[in-house]
């Protein structure tokens, strides 16, 4: 490391995004920066689980969806107001990580991702029956339309996941444990750690920011349905950003939420005519990303530097050896 | 209400075979190539809506297109098989997700075109079966057995039985459990190991298609089906046991009956939540599928 | 070296959001007008039918040179937001319609879900949208003041044709009832057992059932209670689904009633004679006897319209709505008589003329309530029931209305 922390720079670079809003006051522009701060939210919790300990959550998005309508049903029912409501849907999320992440954590493969999935169809099928969260019919927030407030409120969430995401897996030795365990479960307790505990932390944390942005999502969008917080389009779209970016890292995501998200809405705003090309388009291109590039965009261009400033630094040690 | 059992049970058990139909050509899939297809669902489309432009053509009955939807998906998938191993080896890290989102792209591509050349309207596939049933009166007891669907789980029983005979019995089969075991070793045996997968994935691939066609003609089809179908496939393999092809029947089954009893004898608006649950639990109790003979 | 991804990062926000931020808006020759509708997604094959019916409207207008205000004509310029059946989309296209594209008005999803997410949108720029579907009742509940329907809510139109079940001699005396678990569809089967209450029709069961269930189990249990008429909520691929499950059981009820879905020539082609005799709920149909002050004269003249454009979807009352809310739109900026582009206090005098027009359409007359349950929807409809007969849809009552007598009871299926 040189120069200045890690920490700094990532600081310095939420701080030059964060003047984003200020400069562009364009509202729908905001709102397309809010929601792709959202998706990189969402596509860097599920690679917690994806890519540093190797557990794929296809019921990721049940964490958005709990903490979605946890905050709903707190503000419209409740009276509360925005901050606690939202605080305790990243709670509700959390909680329902650990107390379903003790079980479900000790499946493996498939079977863990079928059954996250399961548990998040199961959520869905609640809150759809149940009259209490207003069923088939949603519920509704009341309206608070301030477009720089949301972006700001997103950014915050996100870069501050995004802040401490980083210090415990990349500085703290919390990253290589999960990534231990990634590589070999069953070896990591000959080591001494305990993979039970660390999976499940690493699960609770997954949740509580997802939850966090489901409650920002029902307060901006106003409207919250079964369907469109708990359905399987959240975890579908954060997994192929996920994807796109490469596993393992947390720059990796960033790079293909704003990647994906640009080319989604690029084509819905002006290619609109178009519509059932993208379809096409964007299946031929997630098969063309993990036929070609399997690291993902990101993953790609980082192994390639990785492997040239090995290759320099080995030159230089050959040089200084005298060979 | 007990003069509905047997009812029940019949509607759970054909409801089963149709699980069955989807289910059994993916656990094939991933038992000997380990490959998770994400796409079997818009395999099953695909295959329902090759059949409907047949039928519709030559003016037939839509069974009589079963065995020209197999072959054509059959080739089809021996075409594309040596693409998924390229991103399944091993040198790339993370198979089981690759292959997972590859084949994810490639559903979202065939849906894609499915809606484009197809549309997005709803279609249904006629056979000389679609109206018939059986019906049977004993005392306070009566059943319907509805002859399509009932050509559904002959279909499935019988290519189940079919597998069992492939794998246990022919020199062809006899390659297959070896890949499936061990590839290198399979290898180093002598089977092409190349050819076999490629012939194990078409087998796969024409299994599911024709699944479309009786999916057509017992409920509906159309563009957007894939989805739905793709789930059910995996958890019913899932609950059986992934790779376990024995017990892709009786997960099917399950899944089947306790959908009609729910149906039947408790509140309908309950039975997915009841059936996700149940999944669930089940996978909790037991990690490696129902039989505890997963992978 | 992990640096400079954040300077990717930021590059790529920034390029992303120069792109997408700019659109110098020219003098305006044109009304512009914003639809937002499920153009993909679950919902599209109901989005498609409002698209139809909204492209219907702007190329008659333009046919004509325009809506013309102060002897100058204004064409009109139909400008897409795809909803993607999502709410979150709704909300961000009725934003790009209304801050990007600047536009005068906005014509409605077809879906509940996506009007109450994109009407606060437009409540808050003050842009007024009219819908030509979205009948659930929750909308007009809300009372947006800048948005308004055509379609009455589903409460009205469900419960018409159950009133002329009960209505004829020898009728129906017991029901089956299922409707599945989305907005519409639920209040549909609600709207449909109330009034079997209410007129003596005995509800043996009712359930609300996940989407796309297998019904057979279900139609299994329901064959044994013998009841007079099945009536199912739901949309085009559950409708066929359900036909289907009765066929293979071999139980014919006396009258089969579903919504929505039944007028769709998907349905019959799909079904084929098994679709004769289903009954239907509708707003209108061509062979009504409407006369339209304002576009196509008659409901027969936009039927043959409808076709000739578009030969393989004939025109449904949701079509028809569609093109409706268009002609509502046109009537009210020739009143409003103001040029284009409409400022904020202009759109605000135009909510109040919608609140105030009255208009006949060879829709019917839209007349929009100011007050109650139904604020701004459009109440005062004849509700329709129609039945599919030889393959065709055709009105059976009311009376004033029927082009045919109804059957009843139905054909069991195998002496068809």
């Amino acid at each position: 490391m040189r120069g200045r922390p890690a920490w700094l720079w990532i600081l310095l670079v939420i701080a030059a995004v964060g003047t984003v809003p200020l400069l562009i006051a364009d509202a729908f522009f905001l709102r397309l920066f809010t929601e792709a701060l959202m998706w990189i939210g969402l596509a860097i919790t599920w690679d917690l689980m994806a890519g540093y300990i190797g557990y794929l959550n296809f019921g990721h998005g049940v964490f958005f969806g709990v903490g979605a309508y946890t905050a709903a049903l707190l503000i419209t029912k409740g009276g509360w107001p925005f901050w606690p409501a939202l605080a305790l849907g990243g709670l509700a999320a959390g909680l329902v990580a650990l107390v379903s992440g003790w079980p479900t954590l000790r499946l493996r493969g498939a079977y863990f991702a079928i059954g996250t999935w399961a548990l998040n169809r199961a959520v869905g099928q609640v809150a759809l029956v149940l009259d209490f969260t207003g069923g088939p019919d949603g519920m509704r927030l009341p309206p608070f339309l301030h477009p720089q407030f949301f972006a700001y409120v997103m950014l915050g969430v996100v870069g501050a996941t995004f802040l401490i995401l980083w210090l415990l897996l990349e500085q703290a030795p919390f990253g290589l444990k999960l990534k231990a365990i990634r590589e070999d479960e069953s070896g990591s307790l000959a080591i001494g750690l305990n993979p039970a505990w660390l999976k499940l932390q690493a699960f609770v944390l997954s949740a509580v920011p997802t939850g966090i942005l489901g409650g920002v999502y029902a307060y901006w969008i106003t409207f919250i349905d079964p369907s469109s917080t708990l359905g399987d389009l959240i975890t579908d779209q954060a997994v192929v950003m996920a994807i796109f970016g490469g596993l393992g890292t947390l720059i990796g995501p960033v790079i293909g939420a704003v990647l994906f998200f640009s080319f989604k809405t690029y084509f819905w705003a002006y290619l609109s005519d178009y519509q059932v090309l993208y379809l096409i388009i964007l299946g031929l291109a997630i098969a063309a990303t993990v036929f070609f590039l399997p690291d993902g965009f990101w993953g790609t261009v980082a192994n390639r530097w990785e492997g040239r400033r090995a290759l320099r630094k080995g030159l230089s040690l050959g040089q200084a050896a005298g060979t | 209400m007990l003069a509905l059992l047997p009812q029940a049970i019949i509607d759970g058990v054909l409801l089963g075979g149709i699980y069955l139909t989807v289910a059994m050509g993916f656990s094939l899939a991933f038992g000997v190539l380990h490959i998770i297809d994400f796409a079997v669902g818009e395999w099953i489309m695909l295959g329902a809506f090759i059949g409907l432009i047949f039928t519709k053509w030559l003016g037939v009955d839509a069974l009589l297109s079963l065995p020209v939807v197999f072959v054509i998906f059959a080739v089809v998938g021996w075409l594309l098989q040596p693409l998924l191993h390229r991103v399944l080896s091993g040198s790339r890290g993370r198979p089981v997700l690759m292959g997972l989102v590859f084949t994810f792209g490639l559903a979202l591509a065939f849906r894609g075109s499915a809606l484009t050349v197809f549309g997005i309207f709803t279609h249904s596939l006629d056979t000389v079966l679609s109206q018939g049933s059986w019906h049977l009166d004993w005392g306070p007891f009566f059943l319907t057995v509805p002859l399509i669907r009932l050509a559904g789980l002959v279909y499935a029983l019988a290519v189940i039985l079919g597998f069992n005979y492939l794998l246990k019995r022919t020199d062809f089969g006899l390659a297959v459990r070896a890949v499936a075991q061990n590839k290198e070793a399979a290898g180093l045996m002598g089977v092409d190991v190349n050819r076999t997968s490629a012939a194990v994935y078409g087998l796969y691939v024409g299994i599911s298609a024709m699944t479309g066609v009786f999916i057509g003609a017992i409920v509906s089809l159309n563009a957007g089906m894939g989805p739905d179908l793709s789930i059910f496939a995996f958890f019913v393999v899932v609950l059986a046991g992934m790779g376990y092809l024995a017990g892709v029947p009786w997960a099917a089954f399950l899944l089947g009956l306790i959908q009609s009893f729910f149906l039947i004898y408790f509140n309908p608006s309950h039975v997915l939540l009841a059936l996700f649950s149940i999944l669930y639990l089940i996978l909790l109790i037991s990690p490696t599928g129902m039989f505890r003979k997963g992978v | 070296m992990q640096r400079r991804g954040w300077w990717v990062a930021v590059v790529l926000a920034l390029a992303l959001g120069l792109s997408l931020a700019v659109g110098p808006v020219l003098a305006a020759d044109e009304f512009k007008i914003g639809v937002i509708t499920s153009l993909s997604g679950d919902l599209a094959t109901g989005g498609n039918v409002t698209k139809r019916g909204y492209d219907l409207w702007g190329k008659a207008v333009n046919a004509q040179g325009g809506i013309q205000i102060k002897g100058k004509k204004y064409p009109v310029r139909l400008i897409y937001g795809d909803d993607q059946s999502q709410p979150a989309q709704a909300a961000s296209a009725a934003e790009r319609l209304a801050v990007q594209e600047k536009v005068d008005a906005v014509l409605g999803p077809y879906a509940s879900g996506m009007t109450l997410a994109a009407a606060p949108v437009l409540e808050k720029y003050k842009i007024p949208m009219i819908t030509g579907s979205a009948e659930s009742p929750l909308i007009w509940r809300q009372k947006f003041r800048y948005t308004f329907g055509t379609i009455p809510p589903v409460n009205f139109t469900g419960s018409a044709v159950i009133k002329t079940l009960a209505a004829l001699p020898g009728g129906p005396k017991s029901a089956v009832i299922y409707g599945t678990n989305d907005a519409f569809s639920k209040a549909t089967a609600e709207a449909f057992q109330a009034t079997a209450e209410q007129v003596g029709i005995k509800v043996l069961k009712f359930n609300i059932l996940p989407p796309k269930q297998d019904l057979t189990p279900l139609m299994s249990a329901a064959k044994v209670l013998k009841p007079d008429l099945i009536a199912f909520g739901g949309h085009d691929e559950e409708l066929i689904n359900l036909v289907k499950v009765l066929t293979q059981l071999d139980f014919t009820p006396k009258a089969l009633l579903m919504h929505y879905g039944v007028t769709e020539p998907a349905f019959i082609q799909a079904l084929g004679k098994n679709a004769n005799q289903v009954l239907g709920a509708s707003v209108w149909t061509g062979s009504m006897q409407t006369k339209g002050t304002l576009g196509w004269p008659t409901a027969k003249a936009y039927a043959d319209a409808a076709v000739a454009e578009y030969p393989k979807d004939p025109a449904d009352y949701t079509q028809a709505a569609c093109s409706a809310a268009g002609l509502v739109f046109q009537a009210a900026l020739v009143q409003l008589a103001a040029v284009p582009p409409l400022d904020e206090a202009a759109r605000t005098k135009l909510v109040e003329i919608l609140e105030k027009i009255d208009l006949q359409t060879f829709y019917g007359r839209v007349k929009f309530a100011t007050e109650g349950d139904y604020y701004h929807s459009n109440a005062g409809l004849t509700p329709l029931t129609v039945q599919i007969l030889d393959g065709k849809e055709r009105v059976v009552a009311p009376a004033e209305s029927a082009q045919t007598k109804l059957s009843y009871p139905m054909t069991p299926w195998n002496k068809r």
